[in-house]
């Protein structure tokens, strides 16, 4: 079954199959990798586009949780993606206010937006305009 | 193929009547160009043009894209196909080029993106926009609750008519200098220069999402495989940057028009190696794209026989990874790679400076640590909005202080490690 593991509510809100972690992003990733480890694959890099982990708080993975032999790409994915948290100082949703809080939310989403459209995982259509994901003008 | 660049050097800027070119200062009608870019619905009623010149006490921030004034004299097709003309394939006939003078796009679009440029004082040395002459549209959108895609294109645009219609209103003078390209069709280039080794170039485009987009002939890069393109073609804008973040190494529209890679691997092509080929490839988000690129991409390079690849990136995170995919899939095929990145090592320059790594990399030259910090001192008049600095990628609250100057990473400014080297620090051989 494929499902996103993610810490950003929006988000989960707005997929199918999506399993939440209160969290932070290195919260995401610790969970994805128990995930591989009982034999789920890994779809999207668990590592973000362009945001070091002490800036983005929020993270989203897609992964086909099966139970099967452990899969070693994925798992070798995961571990470095984890190095990498967790050679960092990280940051949680709560440290932002809304405003850029929502920000990071929208980013994130939009990051998976296009994966989760060609896995069949977006219940909202206009996922992009769901009200939680509204970045207000300041 | 042969194209013609005809530069006019504009050594300076200035509002007028009519726009238009004389012994180097380029005259901008203001009216003209808010006129152009208020065409756009999607555009709000306060938009501005502004002029930044080198050695101004001037910040502009935050900038989202940097495109430097092109327009085709004659040859197929015009510049920025697929965007803001038809797309007839470009890279023949005659260009005009505004050398020195570039259009900026500023304004607030997700406010942690896009990145700042100072013409002067220490942080004009990290940013290769602080020499050229300015002109800096600040954009709004129509609707503040506007779909941030359309935003982002509305903006994009604006840049692009703008800067084609500045070069177009100096069709009429003649170039101070023209440089003539002449490039030959694949079967010469196989059996020239036999003794030499062939070379190509992997030139990766970021294509993750919404600010983090390129466009290839105006297709969304993220849906294509990768293909071959000539240098050429990059010089007429067939290659145009949809890409916000982060700001120190997007590939800006100037750059990708510029591209020092391409322009250094022609000036040594027939000396030092045939350079036969440039292959475009994706960054996507999903495992599935990032095996199937890069395996295809290194695929085109095994079949066209290279003996080593240039390989560039755009952006760092899990981008990293499909650069070592790049690499190593490139090694296994018997193909030399050298890479061309940056690095995120930390304010300290002790971490990892990649996400990944392979043993086959053993060529790589850096374009600078992004998380260098910098204090940036005020300056007398800032284009934009510079309360962004406590939120732009690179800064942190408390980034902008009381008296105006600001202390942020260098990946905060425009160009500041570009992964094409279009940067003006670095290690030179004298």
């Amino acid at each position: 079954m494929l499902k996103l593991i993610t810490n950003n509510a929006g988000l989960h809100v707005s997929v199918s199959s999506s399993e939440y972690v209160d969290g932070s992003s290195l919260d995401v990733l610790i969970r994805v990798r128990g995930l591989v480890h009982s034999g789920s694959i890994i779809l999207t890099h668990p590592l973000c586009g362009n945001l070091r982990p002490n800036q983005q708080p929020f993270r989203s993975v897609i992964v086909d949780a099966e139970s099967r032999a452990v899969d070693l790409d994925s798992l070798s994915i995961i571990e470095s993606a984890v190095n990498v948290y967790q050679s960092s100082k990280l940051v949680f949703p709560k440290d932002f206010d809304d405003k850029t809080r929502a920000d990071y939310a929208y980013i994130d989403s939009e990051l998976m937006r296009e994966s989760l459209g060609r896995y069949g995982l977006i219940r909202d259509e206009r996922l992009c305009n769901a009200p939680s994901l509204k970045v207000k003008e300041v | 193929m042969k194209l013609e660049l005809h530069r006019l050097k504009v050594n300076s800027l200035k509002f007028g009547e009519k726009t238009g070119f004389a012994d180097g200062v380029l005259t901008v009608n203001k009216a003209e160009i808010l006129a152009l870019i208020s065409e756009d619905p999607l555009l709000g009623k306060n938009l501005d043009v502004d002029i930044a010149m080198p050695g101004e006490s001037v910040r502009v921030m935050p900038v989202k894209d940097v495109i430097e004034p092109r327009w085709k004299l004659s040859g197929k097709g015009q510049v920025f196909p697929g965007m803001i003309s038809d797309v007839e394939t470009v890279g023949e006939g005659q260009t005009l080029v505004l050398s020195g003078c570039a259009v900026l796009t500023a304004g607030k679009l997700v406010r942690f993106q896009e990145g700042i440029i100072d013409m002067s004082g220490p942080g004009a040395d990290y940013t290769p926009y602080s020499k050229t002459c300015n002109v800096v549209l600040v954009l709004e959108p129509s609707d503040p609750n506007m779909d941030k895609h359309d935003y982002e294109k509305a903006c994009r645009i604006a840049g692009l008519k703008t800067a084609a219609y500045l070069a177009k209103s100096c069709a009429d003078v003649k170039a101070d200098t023209v440089e003539t390209f002449e490039l030959p069709t694949m079967r010469e280039a196989m059996t020239q220069f036999p003794e030499l080794p062939k070379v190509g170039y992997i030139y990766m485009l970021q294509t993750q999402g919404l600010l983090h987009d390129t466009y290839l002939y105006g297709v969304d890069v993220k849906k294509i495989l990768p293909t071959i393109i000539s240098p050429l073609e990059v010089m007429d804008g067939a290659i145009v940057s949809g890409n916000c973040v982060s700001a120190c190494d997007k590939n800006s529209t100037y750059s990708h028009l510029n591209n020092p890679v391409i322009a250094d691997m022609l000036k040594r092509h027939g000396k030092d190696f045939n350079f036969v080929a440039t292959i475009v490839t994706n960054e996507n988000v999903t495992l599935a794209d990032k095996k199937r690129s890069s395996s295809y991409a290194a695929k085109l390079a095994g079949m066209l026989g290279l003996d080593g690849v240039v390989i560039t990136e755009e952006g760092f995170g899990n981008p990293d990874a499909d650069l070592i995919m790049n690499c190593r899939k490139c090694e296994q095929l018997g193909i030399k790679t050298a890479l061309l990145t940056d690095e995120y090592a930390g304010q300290d320059g002790a971490s990892q400076s990649l996400a990944d790594s392979c043993p086959e990399g053993t060529a790589c030259v850096t374009a600078g640590n992004a998380n260098e910090v910098i204090t940036l001192p005020p300056m007398s008049k800032v284009i934009g909005y510079p309360e962004e600095a406590n939120v732009i990628a690179g800064g942190w609250q408390g980034s902008l202080a009381d008296d105006g100057s600001i202390t942020v990473e260098l990946q905060a400014i425009t160009g500041a490690t570009s992964e094409l080297g279009y940067t003006k620090l670095g290690a030179y051989t004298l």
